[in-house]
């Protein structure tokens, strides 16, 4: 059994998550996402955040904008959409349903 | 001394050394194997390479130096490895495993070739999918027209329907080779040695 594999696994859906719900409080650019993402430890190297990204805009969960910015040139800044604040929603309430049950069988 | 090329990364510009451009350009390339779909492609490698210029122009601060072997070292090492950018980790132990089993190859699909031809690399893909020097191919053809008059309107068709092979993984497909990491990586390592060669020999 590959448990790095495991791991990967679990990282990478909860990182999609972790995008989305970072996005509903404000709008941000990568470097934004990627440092808030870097603090929790949710991603070891930054390439991983980039096909996410261009993934969850080609649904429909992100739109995004240019912003002059005063260090160098335009950046790109990704917003929620409705949608994806509607699947925010959904993956809230499955994330909250999985807790509780992984708990209620590890703490037996 | 070492030569050095001005390149245009996310809007800004550097300076860069010979052979740090040639790697950073493999990694680019490698990771743009992992792609297939083109607009997806684009996206993901524009954004990249705008974190690429913000990391260098951390890493070199306002001095103006020029981008060295050891920067692209140090940046692609905090950008991670393309295998892992283009999500396929968790895929090559059991891919490994299966090439064991199976042959390497999978299964041919038809493009133009766009390494090998003359007008619209029609014949190099026809050559490539039945595994026949394109040459063949183009003497068919040429026959076909001086004799029936209709090997140009076969041409012009097939040119219009028939995509051009443009990914690494749309060319291992056209060769029957099977698209997995390994295989692009070695393709990739090879294209690049070749460019690397004829750049020399032109100079």
């Amino acid at each position: 059994m590959d448990f790095e594999n495991v791991k990967a696994q679990m990282r990478k859906g909860v990182l999609e998550f972790c995008i989305l719900s970072i996005l509903s409080k404000g709008d941000a650019y990568a470097t934004d996402l990627l440092n808030k993402l870097k603090e929790s430890e949710l991603i070891v190297v930054e390439g991983t955040l980039y096909p996410l990204l261009t993934r969850q805009k080609n649904a429909g969960l992100l739109s995004y904008r240019w912003e002059e910015s005063t260090q160098g040139p335009p950046r790109k800044y990704y917003a929620l959409t409705d949608k994806g604040r509607e699947v925010l929603k959904e993956l809230e309430a499955s994330w909250k349903g999985l807790i509780e049950a992984v708990d209620s069988i590890i703490n037996k | 001394m070492k030569k050095t090329f001005s390149v245009n990364l996310g809007n800004k510009v550097y300076m860069i050394d010979e052979d740090a451009y040639t790697r950073l350009k493999e990694y680019l390339d490698r990771i743009e194997g992992y792609f297939s779909d083109q607009k997806e492609r684009e996206d993901i490698i524009n954004d990249i390479e705008m974190r690429l210029s913000e990391l260098f122009a951390e890493l070199l601060g306002s001095t103006g130096q020029v981008i060295t072997l050891k920067d692209v070292e140090e940046v692609t090492r905090i950008m991670g490895d393309p295998r892992e950018i283009g999500g396929e980790k968790e895929q090559t132990g059991q891919e490994e495993t299966r090439t064991h089993y199976e042959s390497r190859s999978g299964p041919r699909r038809f493009y133009r070739d766009p390494d090998n031809r003359i007008i619209g690399g029609v014949c190099g893909g026809i050559g490539s999918y039945f595994n026949i020097d394109p040459i063949i191919v183009r003497i068919i053809l040429v026959v076909l027209f001086l004799t029936f008059g209709i090997g140009l309107l076969i041409y012009l068709i097939l040119w219009i329907v028939v995509p051009e092979a443009r990914t690494t993984a749309q060319k291992l497909e056209m060769r029957g080779d099977t698209v997995n990491a390994s295989n692009i990586g070695k393709f990739v390592k090879d294209e690049f040695e070749s460019v690397k060669k004829s750049f020399r020999r032109n100079k």
